[in-house]
């Protein structure tokens, strides 16, 4: 599964800031945040709206830099990447899922799965067998070929980890993964996120959702941009 | 980057709205088609008109009366007025005997006079422009006979009222009946009809079958005037054209004044018209290369349409790993690929036109042009394609992810 050995530090944030100016106010979205995750852990970051949350897994996932501080994922020192390098960092070592699962639309579940690769170094050739074997981790083997509005909404959010997981990421970064789904949904999407950690898998959940937050082993609350001791 | 991917996901994205992508083309389409059909057209044209001039007679010097500036088309007052009236014109039929006496290339000269005049046979009556004109014009001129005689050296001495009619002119008068041997009235006299030419069809700005030939002394008497229109003289091979030109000019100047005549060749009137021709083939084409740029502008518009509604999945493709350069070539492929099709269609809508068109009007197809207008879509794609695709390129994936 992920290339790192248990217990290896994974994710490294030391100090982080982000400050964000909007007509000439500075808003500081993050304060000062400082964390350590180690490969195979399962950690739900929780708070808020509005107190940084969101901000955090822009950072955790590679989206954006931050203002002050370090940022260190799998021993490189994203913080100070490139638009472009941060680019090849999320396709090769971060697997995102959303909560609005963010399928495309009259395109297959195959091909949604395959979109990543698209991107990576993998042989053209090896793409749809990779895609394949994704599909059939989320017990999918038998929709390969349906469209997002032929899925149910549980069937679209294991499309969506699926093609997370098809790069073999060192990270699974799910944004309120169970927000737009019923609870039978919702549980059923947990179950796969408990397999994939118990696989060796590390993920990260961001939600305000204290009983989806309740899967994870470790749970780290922000509030107004810093992390509020327990 | 893998291109195929890439050239594939393109498609898709052109194929879920065709008849958008279709329209978007048409400005192309209609572009390309128009460029190669008004090229076609110039040169069509150009190739028609140097044709007939060719047809006129070839290795001609023409002494004209007053001064022209062939090269500029600029006409004297004095060359004006001679043109328009032989009353103005110093020429007279002893300078054409001149020149051929003292201008050894030239193998033979012919005096010309023209007016317009009624000419009659019985109840029909047409104008028709009267050249008057020695025996040797129908070998200077290429003017061949259909039926009957040419009037001779001795026809032209004696001045006598004889006439040969230009095809049109005896159909009109006559019918299928044989004019000749009939008697006609040009003006206030009759003559009769020895010969009709054959039928060569309208020739740039004369129509040789609308013509009726006299004897120049002839014409002279009726007018009363003893000056021609011009003088044409015919030399053995083009190359011999300049220098017989000089040799002209020196015999003529030593009766006449400068301004009172201008010796040209068609060869400078040929490349004068062509190079007006010319011209007016860039400027056609380049006219129709304005609706080209407007296709491109279609493309521009339809793409930043595109990119604008496709805000979520360039987010998600960024969030999944594509480059700021990858998603630029993606929107590049896509505007290229609408403008090498309606390029191609274009090309197919132009040639066919003209290939088609030719069967009524005179067109030449010019390879240069399809090739130039094909490959000005191209360009015109990845011109108007790079503003939207940077714009798709540069989008914040955080934003765009969001975008509702």
């Amino acid at each position: 599964m992920a290339n790192n050995t248990k217990n290896n530090v994974l994710l490294k944030l030391s100090n982080v800031e982000k400050v964000y100016r909007m007509d000439g106010i500075s808003i500081k979205a993050l304060d000062g945040i400082s964390l350590m995750i180690k490969a195979g852990e399962f950690v739900a970051i929780t708070g808020a709206s509005g107190s940084g949350k969101s901000t955090l897994m822009h950072i955790i996932g590679c989206l954006d830099t931050p203002t002050n501080g370090e940022v260190f994922l799998d021993g490189q020192k994203v913080s100070d990447f490139s638009e472009r390098q941060l680019a090849v960092v999320r396709n090769q070592k971060i697997g995102f899922v959303f909560q609005q699962f963010n399928l495309l639309a009259r395109t297959s579940a195959l091909e949604n799965v395959a979109l990543p690769l698209i991107y990576s170094d993998l042989l053209e050739s090896k793409i749809e067998e990779k895609a394949k074997e994704a599909l059939n981790r989320v017990g999918l083997s038998d929709r390969l070929h349906h469209h997002p509005n032929q899925l149910s909404g549980g069937q679209q959010q294991k499309v969506a980890i699926a093609r997370a997981l098809v790069t073999n990421p060192s990270l699974i970064l799910a944004d309120e993964p169970t927000g737009n789904l019923d609870s039978k949904s919702g549980q059923e999407i947990l179950k796969v996120f408990q397999q994939l950690n118990q696989q060796g898998n590390t993920i990260i959940f961001v939600t305000h959702n204290q009983q989806v937050a309740a899967n994870a082993q470790r749970i780290i609350k922000i509030k107004d941009g810093k992390i509020e001791e327990k | 980057m893998k291109y195929i991917p890439l050239l594939k996901v393109s498609l898709k994205a052109l194929r879920s709205n065709k008849s958008r992508a279709l329209l978007t083309m048409l400005g192309v389409i209609i572009g390309v088609a128009a460029v190669i059909l008004l090229v076609s057209i110039g040169n069509g044209l150009k190739t028609f008109i140097t044709k007939q001039l060719e047809d006129l007679g070839s290795n001609l010097v023409v002494v004209l009366p007053g001064e022209i500036d062939v090269k500029n088309f600029s006409f004297s007052a004095g060359s004006q007025a001679a043109l328009a009236g032989l009353a103005t014109s110093k020429l007279k039929i002893i300078d054409a005997e001149n020149i051929k006496r003292d201008v050894p290339l030239l193998e033979e000269t012919v005096a010309i006079t023209l007016s317009n005049s009624v000419v009659r046979f019985g109840n029909e009556s047409k104008i028709s422009q009267v050249i008057g004109t020695t025996d040797n014009y129908t070998k200077v001129r290429n003017s061949p006979l259909r039926e009957g005689e040419f009037f001779t050296q001795k026809d032209v001495d004696s001045a006598r009222r004889i006439a040969v009619l230009g095809a049109t002119v005896a159909k009109d008068l006559f019918g299928d009946k044989s004019p000749l041997g009939e008697k006609i009235f040009i003006g206030d006299f009759p003559y009769e009809v020895i010969g009709v030419l054959e039928e060569k069809g309208a020739m740039g700005f004369i129509n040789v079958d609308e013509q009726t030939i006299i004897p120049v002394t002839t014409a002279q008497r009726q007018l009363n005037l003893d000056n021609v229109n011009m003088i044409y003289g015919q030399v053995a091979s083009p190359d011999e054209v300049s220098a017989a030109i000089k040799e002209v000019d020196q015999v003529l100047s030593t009766r006449l004044e400068k301004d009172d005549y201008t010796v040209v060749d068609q060869k400078e009137v040929l490349s004068a018209i062509s190079s007006i021709l010319s011209v007016i083939t860039i400027s056609l084409g380049g006219t129709a290369a304005i609706s080209l740029l407007v296709g491109g502008i279609g493309i521009m518009n339809i793409m930043l349409v595109s990119v604008t509604e496709r805000t979520r999945e360039i987010g998600l493709r960024k969030a999944l790993g594509a480059t700021p350069e990858t998603i630029l070539a993606q929107f590049l492929i896509e505007a290229v690929i609408l403008s090498i099709g309606g390029g191609l269609i274009g090309i197919v809508f132009g040639v066919t036109g003209s290939l088609l068109l030719n069967l009524i009007f005179p067109m030449t197809l010019i390879w240069w042009s399809v090739i130039l207008a094909f490959f000005v879509s191209v360009a015109v794609g990845l011109l108007f394609g790079t503003m939207p695709a940077m714009r798709a390129a540069k989008l914040d994936p955080i934003d765009a992810l969001r975008y509702e």
